[in-house]
């Protein structure tokens, strides 16, 4: 590995930036990630940063069961983050559909159907922590060395 | 001046400040022991009485295997929505998580289970099967043979005069053989299950 990748690798692991979206849920996940901003776990001292705008993302947090109003938004909301990029799915909902799971319904989970997901955080909702784990742990394996990797 | 701008320099540039400023300072990545978590095994073995299966609000969180030395309960990540119901309602203690079995003994809280027979009158032709096919009752009367009929007012049900009469619902085990083996689905078994919890000893509140 060169010097510039290693001062990359060095830099971009501090500042990971972060959008969420969410595909119809019942709002507990969204309070945990909120949760994650708050002092008590302070999701910015690891140099990852909020900002809900994909086109300067590098992280997709997916939560929610994927409703049919997603089908022609999420593909194209996940295009327009710029690589090296990577998607979390938090909570049961993106991973099983959880309690909104039954048969008949809209939805149309898993959602790494639809889009490549990187880490799945199972909970109902997760803890802050654990989807502060997930983030951090995707970090170190998506971004080490990327451009390395590509080549 | 110079002696000024120095000791702020040296204030702001302490190693331990830096230290704090671009690392990490709060370590909140640890799980306090008394986390509601997945439930995980105690190692006391399972006897498959399905208490879990059936009090589990997630759909698809739990099942019970039968794995080479045993049955086993097997927790989904991705359904499971980690409300612990399964670990209080479990007579055997097979699973735990956080402080739900200790609490549990604290409180005296248990989950209980009953069973309801209900007969349609107008599906059910007398034929006795029901009666016949009960494995408690054929422990309780072994004589009782095709037909239902039985001379023992021990038995769950039996057939009398063309009708069959439930005698002691409370003796049911709900393995629902009966409700099988019905020609007319006439009779149907209702599982009940509803929390306790015993008085504390020495007056509580
Ligand atoms: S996983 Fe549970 S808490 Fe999270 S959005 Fe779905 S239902 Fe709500
Ligand atoms: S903790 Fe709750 S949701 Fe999970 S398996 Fe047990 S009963 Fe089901
Ligand atoms: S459910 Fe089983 S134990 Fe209960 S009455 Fe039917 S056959 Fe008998």
């Amino acid at each position: 590995m060169s010097i510039l990748q290693t001062i990359k690798d060095k830099v971009r692991s501090r500042s990971i930036h972060v959008s969420y979206v969410d595909l119809g849920s019942c709002n507990g996940c969204d309070i945990e990630v909120l949760a994650c901003l708050a002092p008590r776990y302070d999701i910015e001292q690891y140099g990852i940063y909020v900002h809900n705008n994909p086109r300067e993302a590098d992280v997709l947090i997916v939560i929610g069961a994927y409703t049919p109003g997603w089908q022609e938004k999420l593909t194209p909301l996940w295009e327009k983050i710029p690589d090296p990029k990577a998607a979390i799915a938090v909570g049961n909902c993106p991973i099983s559909g959880c309690c909104f799971n039954r048969r008949g319904a809209y939805i149309d989970p898993p959602v790494s159907k639809h889009i490549p997901v990187a880490a799945e955080v199972p909970g109902c909702p997760p803890r802050p922590t654990e989807i502060l784990a997930a983030i951090l742990s995707v970090r170190d394996a998506v971004f080490a060395n990327w451009e390395g990797r590509q080549r | 001046m110079a002696a000024s701008i120095i000791w702020y320099l040296r204030e702001f540039f302490r190693p331990g400040w830096l230290k704090k400023f671009l690392f990490a300072k709060t370590a909140p990545l640890t799980t306090p022991p008394y986390f509601r978590d997945f439930p995980e095994p105690t190692g006391k073995p399972c006897q498959h009485a399905l208490f879990c299966m059936m009090v589990c609000p997630a759909p698809g969180a739990i099942d019970v295997v039968m794995e080479e030395d045993g049955w086993r309960p097997r927790i989904h990540k991705g359904h499971c929505i980690r409300c612990g119901l399964c670990v209080e309602a479990c007579p055997n203690g097979v699973l735990r998580s956080g402080r739900i079995l200790e609490t549990r003994k604290a409180e005296g809280t248990a989950f209980i289970v009953t069973f309801r027979i209900s007969i349609d009158p107008d599906l059910c032709t007398g034929c006795g099967n029901c009666a016949t096919s009960c494995p408690v009752n054929k422990q309780l009367d072994p004589q009782i043979g095709a037909g239902g009929h039985s001379s023992n007012d021990e038995v769950i049900m039996r057939v009398l005069d063309g009708d069959v009469h439930v005698l002691h619902e409370e003796k049911c085990t709900g393995c629902k053989t009966c409700e099988v083996s019905c020609p007319t689905r006439a009779i149907q078994i209702a599982r009940i299950l509803e929390g306790t919890q015993q008085p504390q000893k020495g007056g509580g509140q």
